[in-house]
């Protein structure tokens, strides 16, 4: 390397380190402005807030989440969508320890009171989490309210691990539930005695009145 | 006279002329073997030619070999144009309406009552496809049913009409071409442009070299509304079952911006323009261009979203689509660059709507197709050139009496592919699909065609299923 180029890279490390102080220092300020802005009931505000909140990151996760109970409903519903834009801005490609940031994150929200937040958080974590958050989100498998997202989710996961949480899941199940978690079982190449698929027996009368003739 | 359907604004015209002309609907049993005939020289399927047990004349009733027992499941919006489609085919002894289906009860008794309560009416498509006498089934529900539906229909070896678009994601994509072709069943799509006349004048006439090599296709569309009066969440409307009309979704409360008729603006159970439409427009390209066995390398979007509302697809949006071997690049452009129908007389006359439509760029001259679904129009050149096509000019396929429908009746009886057939209409969805997840990821996608995957991008790849709610699962 001569002068010249060891000038442009001292110029260059110098002019990444003041970008990279600068961007902390902005996603400081976000997360606080977008918090406000997501409580505005203004959509002209909070519209363009959720829709840029991406890079918020990991500090915007529980402020957001706490917002997605909001009795407003435009502003819960902002709270989240914020939230997607945050995990799948972390999830891009080369970005793996803002997912992890963001993944640490969510993961103590699958306890949270809030049913629509425990049901978002699983599907968040579908899409970007790692065999640690395995454990938590199949904990979420004896939760009768959230017990079908948690199965669904966890198949998103393509590691043996999940096939394991399905399959102790499966040990102590009650019956109504060993039938959905046999079919993603055998999805996943397991042999499953009993519990046959029940995807094409039908369920629902209808209240119409039959044919008069055939 | 037929009804005849306006996707734009879901209202039947009955008094609108039809597009079959009366010698067509009484289509001659010897002209209908002859057109059949065309077709199968040219798209054998490669499996056994099958020929229901109804429709081999076993009862002795009238013109048997050309009639199919059919089971409508969702019966509104353009279920309930098939369902009146089939009622009069029904009455020209091609069809039998034997089963109507529906989430809804009052819609349901309604399509009962079209048949003159004929067909008997289920809420569970499950009890429908468990009739044995049943050929074959129509399927006009919201999006994120036709994949589950169609290839449980294909499991109980049954026929399959399906709406576009054909799938909500990859993994269920694959899963219709795999039932379809395990089951050998015959599926159409009912991205029905290809059956229109000026779109066979517009793909012969690019076929033949008249524009040169095409190396782009713009498409445009007018952008998707918004959701302007959110409301809350509620309970459901009496006699809707929630439950079933959810289906393979994820459980949430009833709103009433999902239905009736607005599941296309969400994201999640419609995709808004590109995935209704663009269903459409970018068949016809996939089919103009000879790739519908292919797909692009990359695909990149950029949008505008809704800032409120229940409804999250994009308002706008441009897609940029590389295709590789050989090189050509699609993009769909919401709203784009709308081209102006050349004749206004022949416009009002006909009611051609210019709102969307597509631009075929070749290295010679540039071809424009309009609208490109219940209608379908092109320019002028193209028109006279196919009515005097030079000897010796290549073909393509051509839809018996240009109707969608019966092409899928003769690919039914001659174990041939439909125009739209499922490989087709998968491959159109998948660009759909790949669309709207670079738009909601915020990157660009690549995409190996071959083995259709995403590629380098894990999240996404993880997104290329949306695991079903039990037990509504493929």
């Amino acid at each position: 390397m001569n002068t010249t180029e060891n000038r442009t890279a001292t110029l260059l490390a110098g002019a990444a380190l003041g970008l990279a102080a600068a961007t902390r220092a902005a996603d400081a300020i976000s997360v606080d402005d977008l918090i406000a802005k997501i409580k505005s009931t203004d959509d002209k505000v909070r519209g363009p807030a959720w829709q840029s909140a991406g890079p918020a990151g990991a500090p915007a996760v529980k402020p957001l989440a706490a917002l997605m109970t909001d009795p407003n409903f435009e502003i819960a519903r902002s709270a989240k969508r914020a939230l997607y834009k945050i995990v799948r801005h972390a999830g891009r490609p080369g970005a793996k320890k803002e997912a992890l940031a963001v993944e640490k994150e969510l993961i103590p929200l699958l306890k949270s009171d809030a049913v629509p937040v425990r049901r978002e958080v699983l599907w968040m974590l579908s899409e970007i989490g790692t065999d640690d958050a395995i454990a938590p989100m199949a904990a979420l498998l004896t939760d009768a309210e959230v017990r079908e997202d948690a199965r669904c989710a966890l198949m998103r996961f393509p590691s043996k691990k999940a096939t394991d949480a399905l399959k102790s899941a499966f040990a102590i199940a009650p019956e109504d539930f060993k039938f959905a978690l046999a079919e993603s079982l055998r999805k996943r190449g397991q042999k499953v005695d009993g519990y046959p698929s029940q995807k094409l027996v039908p369920t629902k009368q209808t209240t119409v009145g039959q044919a008069k003739t055939s | 006279m037929e009804p005849q359907f306006n996707e734009s604004n879901f209202r039947f015209n009955n008094t609108a002329k039809t597009t079959m002309t009366d010698s067509t609907q009484r289509l001659a049993r010897r002209d209908f073997l002859k057109s059949s005939g065309l077709a199968l020289g040219a798209a054998a399927i490669g499996f056994p030619t099958i020929i229901p047990a109804s429709a081999i004349g076993a009862d002795g009733s009238v013109s048997p070999s050309e009639r199919l027992t059919l089971g409508h499941i969702g019966v509104g919006g353009m279920g309930g144009f098939h369902l009146d489609r089939m009622v009069a085919f029904a009455e020209r002894g091609r069809t039998n309406v034997a089963a109507v289906c529906d989430v809804d009860e009052k819609r349901l008794a309604g399509a009962a009552k079209k048949t003159g309560d004929k067909a008997k009416p289920y809420r569970d498509y499950r009890y429908l496809l468990e009739r044995k006498d049943l050929d074959a089934v129509v399927i006009g529900t919201p999006d994120h049913w036709h994949a589950v539906q169609t290839v449980h229909a294909a499991q109980c070896g049954k026929h399959v009409y399906v709406e576009k678009p054909a799938c909500c994601t990859i993994e269920e994509g694959k899963a219709m071409v795999k039932a379809a072709n395990d089951n050998k069943i015959v599926v159409q799509l009912g991205s029905q442009g290809r059956s229109q006349r000026e779109c066979y004048y517009a793909h012969r006439y690019i076929a033949n070299g008249n524009i040169g090599k095409v190396r782009k296709v713009t498409c445009w569309h007018y952008e998707s509304p918004a959701d302007n009066n959110p409301i809350p969440d509620s309970e459901p409307p009496p006699g809707l079952d929630w439950d079933l009309w959810l289906g393979p979704l994820p459980w949430r409360p009833y709103n009433a911006r999902y239905c009736p008729g607005s599941f296309r603006w969400m994201m999640e159970s419609g995709g808004g323009q590109i995935r209704d439409r663009g269903a459409h427009v970018m068949a016809n390209a996939l089919w103009i261009m000879g790739a519908d066995h292919t797909g692009p390398v990359s695909v990149e979007a950029t949008g505008t979203l809704p800032t409120k509302g229940a409804w999250d697809v994009a308002l706008k949006m441009e897609v940029v689509y590389q295709f590789m071997n050989p090189d050509w690049t699609l993009t769909w452009n919401q709203p784009g660059e709308m081209v102006p129908y050349f004749d206004r007389e022949r416009q009002k006359a006909l009611g051609i709507r210019e709102g969307y439509g597509a631009v075929y760029h070749g290295d010679k001259d540039k071809l424009v197709l309009w609208v490109g679904d219940s209608q379908a129009f092109t320019e002028e050149k193209a028109i006279q050139w196919n009515k005097q096509p030079p000897a010796g000019a290549k073909d393509v396929h051509k839809s018996p009496n240009w109707d969608h429908h019966e092409d899928w009746f003769q690919a039914i009886k001659n174990g041939t592919k439909p125009v739209s057939n499922v490989e087709a209409g998968v491959a159109t969805a998948f660009l759909t699909i790949l669309g709207n997840l670079s738009l909601i990821l915020g990157r660009k996608l690549n995409w190996d065609p071959v083995k259709q995957e995403i590629v380098g991008d894990d999240e996404a790849r993880r997104m290329m299923s949306r695991p079903q709610r039990f037990p509504y699962v493929l």
